[in-house]
């Protein structure tokens, strides 16, 4: 039996290792296309910087 | 690779390095995860790169978002600007700092003398991990991979989140651990076994969250005048050519922003 070992993340992320980049490229321009869906319920908000919620929106 | 943030970091450092790619494309390019639908940079602190970024976005057709101004009476203290553009049917934003969180002036300057080199400069590992000590649960799984791509058994000790992996370091690399231990305090705890240190772990997640949160609202709290503006100050720059907004931009800024949160 293998030892078993604290896991992170999924075991989907974790096979991006073995992807060409080709593959990287193809696999994360669907995942934004199809993140573009939530543009609008994230139009105030940000993921990264100092601010956290535009107050014009 | 058609990554437009990769595209654009090409564009910012044409003729010389101003942008190095930071957070969720340096996780994407580090193969760890995709989990960022937008593009954040650590901009060189100097005005000329500030201007070449400017005019590169505006080419884009780019526009300010709430932010501070790209200009570095702000940035120098931490500050944050932000940008947004359409392209090809996707929203590209684009966040930028010249002084990220939690990474000292000696790692800054270590970046910029040596990025790592992926499709494009993106920031080392250990800053990355620096970089994702924010206060959202998830970020702390992405420092736990990124701890396992260390090759530094000193750097595996600072950033592991795993007890079982801390456990096998103190073991195989005491030294090291003894050594990484003076940053970070769980770490003289290891010979105790993997249930004290998970512990350890779940206490420092959460004292580290509370401190990003605690440094936000800094900001926040600083900003309420700019917030209060911004309504009027983004209905002025709307529509503008992006130059032209910015001078705005840092003119209303200057009458409503601190500089020093």
């Amino acid at each position: 039996m293998s030892e078993r070992r604290d896991e992170f993340l999924s075991d989907e992320d974790l096979d991006l290792k073995n992807l060409t980049a080709l593959e990287l490229e193809t696999h994360w321009r669907l995942w934004l296309t199809q993140a573009q869906g939530t543009n609008d319920a994230d139009r105030a908000s940000y993921s990264h910087g100092v601010f956290e919620r535009d107050p014009s929106v | 690779m058609d990554n437009p943030y990769i595209r654009l970091t090409q564009e910012f450092n044409q003729g010389r390095l101003r942008a190095i790619l930071a957070s969720g494309q340096a996780v994407v390019l580090y193969r760890l995860a995709i989990m960022s639908k937008d593009g954040d940079w650590i901009l060189r602190e100097e005005t000329e790169a500030l201007t070449h970024v400017i005019a590169t976005l505006a080419r884009h057709g780019a526009r300010y978002r709430y932010g501070a101004p790209l200009d570095l009476r702000w940035l120098v203290h931490g500050w944050s600007s932000h940008l947004e553009f359409q392209e090809g049917g996707l929203r590209l934003r684009c966040d930028f700092v010249t002084r990220p969180p939690r990474v000292s002036p000696a790692s800054l300057r270590t970046l910029w003398e040596a990025p790592v080199q992926k499709e494009a400069p993106i920031v080392s590992l250990p800053v990355l991990a620096e970089l994702k000590k924010t206060n959202r649960e998830k970020d702390y799984a992405v420092i736990g991979e990124l701890a396992r791509q260390m090759e530094d058994p000193r750097l595996q000790a600072l950033y592991s989140r795993s007890a079982r992996d801390l456990v096998r370091l103190a073991q195989d690399h005491p030294d090291a651990v003894r050594e990484a231990a003076v940053e970070r305090p769980l770490l003289s705890r290891a010979e105790q076994g993997r249930e004290e240190i998970e512990r350890l772990l779940d206490e420092e997640r959460r004292a580290l969250i509370r401190k990003n949160e605690d440094r936000l609202d800094r900001y926040v709290n600083a900003a309420t005048r700019w917030g209060a503006e911004w309504t009027r100050v983004s209905k002025e720059i709307a529509g503008l050519p992006l130059a032209e907004a910015h001078e705005i931009m840092a003119t209303r800024a200057a009458e409503h922003l601190p500089r020093e949160p």
